[in-house]
């Protein structure tokens, strides 16, 4: 099975897999912005249902929300390399870092634009009809009255959705990324000690989601700051 | 029956209740008035426990609890000598009409479900509903929910029913069809405590009336006594603010 | 590169026989998670003493890391355990002879379980103290009115959310794939290997993921509308 059960190895291979830890960041980072874009410009396309384009956001998320990550994963390196040889780019020696960015830009960009969708529904129909109004198109009242709501709407469902797509990262070694949890693998290679790498690596993610959680919370109660607080009666 | 020594209760620091003492015999139905903050409804509330007091004693029937040592079972044999209205009515909402009033029979009285049936469907018609058993509260409106509620007390056959602000959450003219179910069971003997803002209809059931504000009974007696000649300043302001508003809407009934 | 479309059918037909698997995988955690989350919510919610410690760092702790990180920790961790305790009480169980969906299960068992603890303490706290006060105030006690009341309501309400853990547990299960456990996705894997097929056998395990997540989606659909139409209002 291996050799004895080493508790103290789990603190020694602390820094070996931290100093990793940068690209599994790297890659949520990316990922994270570019499901940004993708995600608010889907939620754009559904709300106003383009004729066309909706039906294939709808079609993408559901796709999305439909299929496990680790098939994303490996659809997209499997894939898309065909797909481009079509157009005769040859991406067959792209580092898998690419292929793990782009996939988890789709998945979050499906994942943001419900939630972006939820949040532009909810805001109260009743602050576009303030801003046509006071004179606003469509487009103006859309950016600079409904949009900036419902970013703050959305806030606690995005940073969760964050969370989970750094939970997600873990899987990106499985293509051959060379993150935390691909560092993590060469290490058992090297020593044999699995369980202890993997103690390490699950108190080094627990303690980064402790973090960005704590994060989150102090950046939402900022941006919350003007809200009211209902005041509740005493019985 | 309903003895309470010394109820003393807190929210936050805050002194809510400071030292009441109350008896309320078999069949009185005893009104509690006073403006919001007077705790009026933490009074009410302490008879089943719902509120737990600091300090005192509440004994309704033969059951009586010391609050600083109440068990968890002394509190529910306390809870089972009332029955409450609440102002929301607190419908099971997942249950129907029918079975909101069975349910409280076939769980603490143990009866069997045709039995129980039998005995809703009977309090149903009494208060008005009786065509209604297979309806969700969702689909009725305010007053007939509270009806419900009023009956699924009955069901009980409680010591004492115990009413808070009724017909404070119902629209305007849905408060009647509540009040004269309340005005009919009151006129059977049952013994009531009723927290209300309806003042004429308070004057009409009540055999007394009891006046709070800061905590403390300022004034009882009976609905003459405090409607026509109240003894304390607090009692006479109070009821001169709620006849002035009442005295208006009077007018405006009579120009109508 | 063309895309062999007719493989993709292949491919399916070999894949999906996984399928049971696939939904042992997804349904056996979720009946076990059932029972956990809903001890570990009530555990929560009344604030038990000491146990309500173990109930906040666990959920905290399998929420807080990937899901890959319980199934490898229970697969290098608990063979470990049971061979110590095995010695230690001479009960001769040797641990590589424990077949490794077990291991997943647990794994999966008690990351399910942290998961709908939270859906249950959410939705627990959704259904309005109201009712509990009225279950009081005809003579319940806690038990009665947690179980006759508060509960059957919190459960209807919270059936989108038992569904999204459903869908994602149904995905969560291609994971066991990377110990070697034998679902669909492993299964796409061998077939993509054996016939060099790799996107005609992903995109067919896609598929299958996508209609059984489309499925599970209608069901809760018509489910909800059942349990919640109590609440629709609307005279009959």
């Amino acid at each position: 099975m291996g050799k004895a059960f080493d508790p103290s190895l789990i603190v020694d291979f602390i820094p070996t897999l931290i100093y990793y830890l940068g690209v599994t960041l790297q890659i949520l980072a990316a990922s994270v912005l570019l499901g940004m874009v993708i995600g608010i410009a889907a939620a754009i396309l559904r709300v106003f249902r383009i004729p066309v384009l909706n039906q294939f956001v709808i079609l993408y998320i559901s796709f999305i929300r439909g299929t496990p990550i680790l098939i994303q994963l490996f659809l997209v390196f499997y894939g898309l390399p065909a797909i481009l040889l079509f157009i005769n780019i040859d991406i067959s020696r792209m580092d898998a870092l690419y292929f793990v960015i782009i996939t988890y830009a789709l998945s979050n960009g499906a994942h943001f634009a419900e939630i972006f969708r939820g949040a532009i529904k909810a805001v109260d129909y009743g602050q576009t009809e303030a801003a046509y109004s006071v004179g606003m198109n469509n487009s103006q009242s859309f950016f600079r009255i409904v949009l900036p709501q419902a970013i703050r709407i959305a806030f606690p469902n995005i940073a969760n959705s964050i969370i989970g797509s750094l939970k997600d990262t873990s899987l990106a070694f499985t293509i051959g990324v060379m993150d935390m949890m691909g560092r993590g693998e060469t290490l058992i290679a090297a020593t044999a000690h699995a369980l202890e790498v993997y103690l390490s690596l699950a108190v080094i993610y627990y303690a980064v989601v402790l973090l960005f959680e704590k994060i989150f919370r102090l950046y939402e109660n900022r941006i919350n700051r003007h809200q009211s607080v209902d005041v509740s009666v005493t019985g | 029956m309903i003895y309470l020594k010394d109820i003393k209760k807190s929210f936050n620091q805050q002194p809510v209740l400071k030292g009441i003492n109350l008896k309320i015999g078999k069949g009185e139905v005893v009104t509690i008035l006073g403006p919001s903050g007077s705790g009026k409804t933490t009074l009410l509330r302490c008879l089943n426990f719902l509120e737990k007091p600091e300090e005192g004693i509440v004994q309704v029937g033969d059951i009586q609890v010391k609050s600083k040592k109440a068990t968890k079972r002394e509190i529910l044999s306390l809870r089972r000598q009332s029955a409450m209205v609440f102002q929301h009515y607190n419908l099971f909402a997942h249950k129907t009409v029918l079975e909101n009033v069975m349910e409280g029979l076939i769980v603490t009285k143990k009866y069997k479900k045709a039995e129980a049936k039998r005995e809703s469907e009977l309090l149903l018609e009494k208060v008005g509903l009786g065509d209604k058993h297979n309806y969700f509260p969702s689909q009725l409106s305010g007053g007939q929910q509270q009806r419900v509620g009023i009956a699924r007390a009955l069901a009980l056959n409680p010591e004492v029913i115990l009413f808070d602000e009724p017909t404070s959450a119902l629209d305007p003219e849905l408060v009647g069809e509540v009040l004269s179910v309340i005005k009919a069971i009151a006129q059977e003997g049952i013994t009531m405590v009723i927290v209300t803002h309806e003042m004429s209809f308070a004057k009409e059931i009540s055999d007394r009336v009891l006046f709070m504000d800061g905590g403390v009974i300022v004034e009882e007696g009976s609905p003459l006594e405090i409607f026509n000649a109240p003894k304390e300043d607090r009692t006479r302001q109070f009821l001169n603010r709620i006849s002035r508003d009442f005295s208006v809407s009077f007018l405006e009934e009579r120009a109508n | 590169m063309t895309i062999d479309i007719l493989f993709i059918w292949t491919a399916f037909k070999e894949i999906i026989r996984a399928l049971p698997i696939t939904l042992i995988l997804t349904i056996f955690p979720l009946l076990a998670g059932f029972i956990i989350g809903l001890a570990v919510a009530l555990i929560r919610i009344y604030k038990v003493k000491f146990l309500s410690g173990i109930a906040n760092g666990y959920v905290s702790f399998f929420r807080g890391t990937p899901i890959i990180m319980h199934i490898m920790l229970i697969y290098f961790g608990f063979p470990l355990l049971i061979d110590q305790i095995s010695k230690k009480f001479d009960l001769g169980i040797q641990s590589n002879s424990i077949p490794i969906i077990l291991f997943v299960l647990t794994a999966l068992s008690l990351s399910a379980g942290a998961y709908l603890s939270e859906i249950f303490r959410s939705g627990i706290i959704s259904v309005s103290n109201g009712q509990m006060e009225a279950a009081y105030s005809v003579g319940m006690n806690s038990f009665q009115a947690m179980t006759r009341i508060v509960l059957p309501q919190a459960i209807a309400q919270s059936i989108p959310n038992f569904t999204n853990i459903f869908i994602g547990f149904l995905h969560t299960s291609s994971i066991a794939f990377i110990v070697s456990q034998k679902e669909m996705t492993g299964a796409a894997n061998i077939v993509a290997s054996t016939n060099l097929k790799f996107l005609e056998s992903f995109i067919a395990a896609g598929l299958i993921y996508w209609g059984l997540t489309i499925i599970a989606e209608g069901l809760s659909f018509l489910i909800e509308k059942k349990a919640t139409a109590y609440n629709r209002g609307g005279v009959q």
